[in-house]
């Protein structure tokens, strides 16, 4: 299974203390292969919106929709399942200071 | 009624297997008329259902697939065994058909070309369990040589793993919680969708959503059928745990209603017999978790006294000729003692010595330890009041809920006074969770009372009627609110 993991904050949530390395779960997890991909991204305030309407392109500053929830960045994850995949997030330092959220791929199968 | 107690008011049978009664065909012997396998059929249904669903998921992954392909297995059984007797072990049997049924379906959708990729790898983990020959398309009527001769080789102890794994699944935390209760009690009893709906008060098709839901959700969200990773092990049990429990209050509340005058109240309260008989099992599936077999004494101890929760009111005037009056919930300390069930309690005494013994305290535990401090006094009276606040001051520091300081006044009540009781109760008086709660007014209206304060205790009645959604609290609260000499603000005494 490949999950999409979004770094999320939050920010009504107290801190957990001291939390783990974010360089040392990068290269754990790069080195297993479970870390496809991953980056973070710049804050809502440099979101660029795009859409199409009537043929024309909008572009727009700032985000669709303003949320508390800032999204710092991502990872892409390759798990065995969702226990993996969890047990992965959970070893992330922000799952300790703010969020994370997996969100499975479509597979073949649906749902 | 508290008559109606003891048994299960429904009856869980496979689909086509008559219910009726007929001599029990023992393991191996050839039966001789088709009520014999009916009940073969029926009593292997209830023992081993769980057992056969968890099998076919676990290597399929697939729990829709699972739960058509069990059914059929069972559906098989009643014509085979009618022509073959019953095996001599029906669940290895059943599991070993179910696996073929599976596997059959399985290559039928590859070769329809259906879901191509799904289907073969499916098929292929299938093909790799014991029980089938992975050969070519199985035939029409799978059961046959290659069933007998695997059976052979099927260890009891793999189902129990299979399990396991079907519960830690159906309890996942990723699941909504009314889903993960709804799909472990229909897996673990194999109880209809209908029954299943009927249990929690909510029409069949509502329920049937919720399980559909919980069941795509396993599958999309990736839930396997395994035992979690160590790391969250510990907490998975507790959500195990929960589930269980949620399901038992269901029952457990159903027990303190007036049953001939609230709806499906005796499918309600069989819900408490099925957690036990879950409990029982996640017990002894969870031989190193204390807090498994702590959550099994607690729900023996507490349904123990399912006889004395209700009882007729004092009659304050001779009730109408030819009126039954319409029972009440008995508050712990004034119910007879002598309804308690002496050998569940002591089932529960003992299981729970058990768990303290590894000295791994945890919340479920401590709850049983103070149930067991009820069941074990004479009388409200001799009960160790000093024990219990003692250890709901150890269960607050585990789970600091609202509901548990609430349980933790009234404790102090009975130990110090009830104006010591009161003082407990102020940490909790603005808790947004017991915003709702009657049982906040509710008590602190019987503090009041005893403590000498009619007025404020009917203002406290009032209000806790204004909450109340249980009809047997409501007529307590009701009746409670007339003996503190104020006038029920609606219902008039004696109504109904």
């Amino acid at each position: 299974m490949r999950y999409l993991m979004l770094v999320v904050s939050a920010p009504d949530e107290p801190d957990d203390g001291p939390a783990p390395d974010i360089e040392e779960w990068v290269a754990k997890h790069d080195a297993s292969g479970a870390r496809i991909l991953g980056d973070r991204v710049r804050p809502q305030e440099d979101a660029v919106g795009v859409r199409v309407r009537k043929g024309e392109v909008l572009v727009t500053d700032g985000p669709f929709a303003e949320t508390k929830e800032q999204v710092f960045g991502f990872d892409v994850i390759e798990a065995a399942d969702l226990d993996e995949a969890v047990a992965i997030a959970a070893g992330h330092p922000m799952a300790y200071h703010g969020a994370l959220e997996l969100r499975p791929f479509w597979a073949e199968e649906g749902a | 009624m508290r008559s109606a107690a003891g048994r299960s008011p429904r009856a869980v049978t496979p689909p086509g297997v008559p219910s009726g009664p007929g001599d029990k065909a023992h393991p191996g012997e050839r039966p001789t008329s088709a009520s014999d396998v009916g009940t073969a059929v029926t009593e292997a249904f209830r023992a081993e259902w769980g057992r056969v669903l968890a099998a076919v998921a676990r290597s399929t992954g697939d729990l829709d697939l699972a739960e058509e392909c069990a059914q059929e297995a069972f559906a098989t059984a009643l014509r085979t065994w009618a022509r073959d007797g019953v095996p001599q072990r029906p669940g290895a049997w059943l599991t070993t058909t179910a696996r073929n049924h599976a596997l059959d379906r399985l290559r039928r959708r590859r070769v329809e070309g259906a879901k191509v990729a799904t289907a073969a790898r499916l098929a292929e983990r299938v093909d790799g369990v014991p029980g089938t020959d992975g050969t070519g398309v199985a035939g029409p009527d799978p059961v046959g040589a290659a069933v007998a001769d695997a059976l052979d080789e099927w260890p009891d102890a793999e189902g129990d793993e299979d399990l396991l794994r079907l519960v830690f699944a159906c309890c996942h935390p990723a699941l909504p919680l009314e889903g993960r209760v709804a799909l472990t009690l229909r897996s673990l009893t194999g109880m209809t969708t209908a029954q299943v709906a009927r249990a929690f008060l909510v029409p069949e098709t509502t329920m049937a959503q919720r399980l559909t839901r919980a069941k795509r959700r396993i599958r999309s969200t990736g839930i396997t059928f395994r035992v979690p990773p160590p790391e969250l092990l510990r907490e998975r049990v507790s959500a195990v745990l929960a589930v269980l429990y949620v399901l038992f209050t269901e029952g457990y509340d159903a027990w303190a209603e007036p049953a001939q005058h609230v709806a499906g109240c005796a499918e309600r309260r069989a819900l408490a017999d099925d957690a036990v008989r879950c409990a029982r099992l996640v017990a002894r599936l969870l031989p190193d978790e204390p807090e498994a077999r702590g959550l099994l004494a607690l729900l023996l101890l507490q349904h123990a006294r399912r006889d004395a929760r209700l009882a007729a009111p004092p009659a304050a005037a001779p009730p109408a000729a030819a009126t039954v009056p319409v029972s009440e919930p008995v508050l712990l300390e004034e119910q007879d003692r002598t309804l308690w069930r002496g050998d569940e309690i002591a089932e529960g005494l003992r299981v729970l010595d058990d768990a303290l013994a590894e000295r791994r305290p945890g919340p479920y535990q401590v709850q049983a330890a103070i149930a067991a401090l009820h069941s074990s006094a004479p009388s409200a009276g001799e009960t160790d009041w000093a024990e219990i606040v003692g250890l709901y001051d150890v269960l607050v520091t585990m789970t600091p809920s609202p509901v548990v300081l609430l349980n933790r006044a009234v404790a102090v009540a009975m130990l110090r006074g009830p104006d010591a009781g009161l003082e407990a109760l102020g940490v909790v008086a603005d808790a947004p969770e017991l915003a709702a709660y009657h049982l906040l007014p509710a008590t602190r209206a019987d503090l009041l009372r005893r403590a000498g304060r009619p007025l404020e205790a009917a203002t406290e009645l009032r209000r806790a009627l204004a909450l109340v959604d249980r009809e047997g609290d409501r007529r307590l609260l009701a009746r409670r609110l007339a003996e503190v000499g104020a006038e029920p603000a609606e219902a008039p005494r004696g109504a109904s």
